[in-house]
């Protein structure tokens, strides 16, 4: 195993574009870099959506290497970053499907910090409110899910969200109602 | 994507709820299951105006009770999430290596080009010749190679190559358009041996110069 890296200034400052473009031809530096930029957000979205992080591990590694055969029939229509969203979404519905969570969020939680919940005293109700949290995502429907966690975890615009989820913004809205109101009446015990 | 997004719960009747249907400002639509705040303001606009961040002009919800009470609803869901926003990834490094030790292992060799060798026996991957020529235009300070294609000339031990560049604007293009095909020319020489009769460049993106985008991680390639 020897240490291989992409030139050493190309992730500093080349756009997802030119590196999917060069990904394409099969440059796997470019790719590299494109997987380090964007894998940890896209681990977030898998273990939100997943509930356990072995689960969301496999997604993420997986819709990379979906991505990366399909790069040559990438016509970057999309964001680099809203069609590799796009793929690891359907690779977590996917997979729900198929299995469901096994593991709760709370279990794969670093402890929050410099919020209400910071102080040890109250460790214990962080860790049971995230639970119940976590328990509440997952009864709701994949649609709201999905749009929930983009927009309050992962911070994207509407707009954005409308191209993962190949939806209109008025829908994404729509979805972020009803999970909100799910959400609030799950937790409400917490209040 | 099948998204399916079957309402969450099915539409209220104007008036359950305690909603109040009738007294929306107009030009404002309810979504399915919205509800009217004694104040008049439905409910999802509302939490929506307190979610999204930036400064709001409009001054209500702060002072009103009833925007005030909705938005209190959902703190056990906002301190919920923050916990959620703030994990880390151990194993971020790791997962890394195994994506593209799986994607390394899936080799792309694209056609086999002839080396300028007396024997004409050798030959070269285009994605192996490829990934030199990029990393030679890459050297030049202001130009990023994107397309690299090396295609037979005319004569069979000679390579004709087309590159696309995104380039900053910082000085003249053509200086600096030059000074790439200079680069690569040496590079397809001096390294590879291949024989180049022309490298066509087109410039199809400026190149930005700002912050990094994400964290830079090394890579462990499966290569030994």
């Amino acid at each position: 195993m020897i240490e291989q890296t992409a030139s050493p200034r190309l992730g500093c400052d080349a756009p997802d574009a030119l590196l999917a473009v060069r990904a394409a031809e099969g440059d796997e530096d470019s790719f590299a870099v494109l997987v380090q930029r964007h894998s940890r957000s896209l681990l977030a979205l898998a273990r939100c959506m997943l509930g356990n992080a072995q689960d969301a591990e496999d997604a993420v590694q997986d819709a990379f290497v979906s991505a990366w055969r399909r790069l040559p029939e990438y016509r970057h229509g999309a964001e680099f970053r809203t069609w590799m969203y796009r793929i690891t979404v359907n690779r977590c519905l996917t997979m729900r499907r198929r299995r469901p969570p096994s593991l709760s969020l709370d279990s794969v939680l670093e402890p929050a910090t410099g919020d209400a919940w910071s102080q040890p005293a109250r460790a214990a109700e962080r860790d049971a409110a995230t639970a119940a949290l976590s328990d509440a995502l997952a009864e709701l429907d994949a649609g709201q899910r999905v749009c929930w966690i983009l927009r309050e975890v992962q911070g994207m615009p509407y707009k954005e969200i409308a191209h993962v989820t190949r939806s209109s913004e008025q829908t994404v809205r729509g979805r972020l109602y009803r999970a909100r109101r799910s959400l609030q009446e799950a937790m409400g015990p917490w209040r | 994507m099948a998204l399916d997004d079957p309402h969450g719960r099915p539409p209220e009747p104007p008036g359950a709820d305690g909603t109040h249907a009738g007294r929306v400002a107009a030009g404002v639509s309810a979504f399915a299951g919205d509800e009217v705040l004694a104040c008049g303001r439905l409910l999802s606009r509302v939490w929506e105006q307190a979610q999204d961040t930036g400064p709001t002009p409009d001054p209500h919800p702060t002072s009103c009770p009833h925007c005030r009470d909705a938005v209190e609803g959902l703190a056990p869901v906002n301190a919920a999430t923050r916990a959620l926003r703030t994990e880390t990834s151990p194993s971020l490094y790791a997962l890394v290596d195994r994506i593209m030790n799986v994607v390394r292992a899936e080799v792309r060799l694209g056609r086999l080009l002839p080396l300028a060798d007396p024997v004409r026996d050798l030959r070269i991957a285009e994605s192996a010749a490829a990934r030199v020529l990029r990393q030679a235009a890459d050297a030049i300070p202001g130009a990023r190679a994107a397309n690299c294609r090396l295609v037979r000339a005319e004569q069979d031990t000679e390579v004709r190559v087309t590159m696309t560049l995104a380039a900053a604007l910082d000085r003249p293009l053509t200086e600096r358009v030059h000074q790439v095909r200079r680069s690569v020319l040496d590079a397809a020489g001096r390294e590879l041996g291949l024989v180049v009769v022309a490298v066509d460049i087109t410039v199809v993106d400026v190149l930005e110069t700002g912050p990094t985008p994400g964290p830079a991680l090394s890579v462990r390639g499966g290569a030994s």
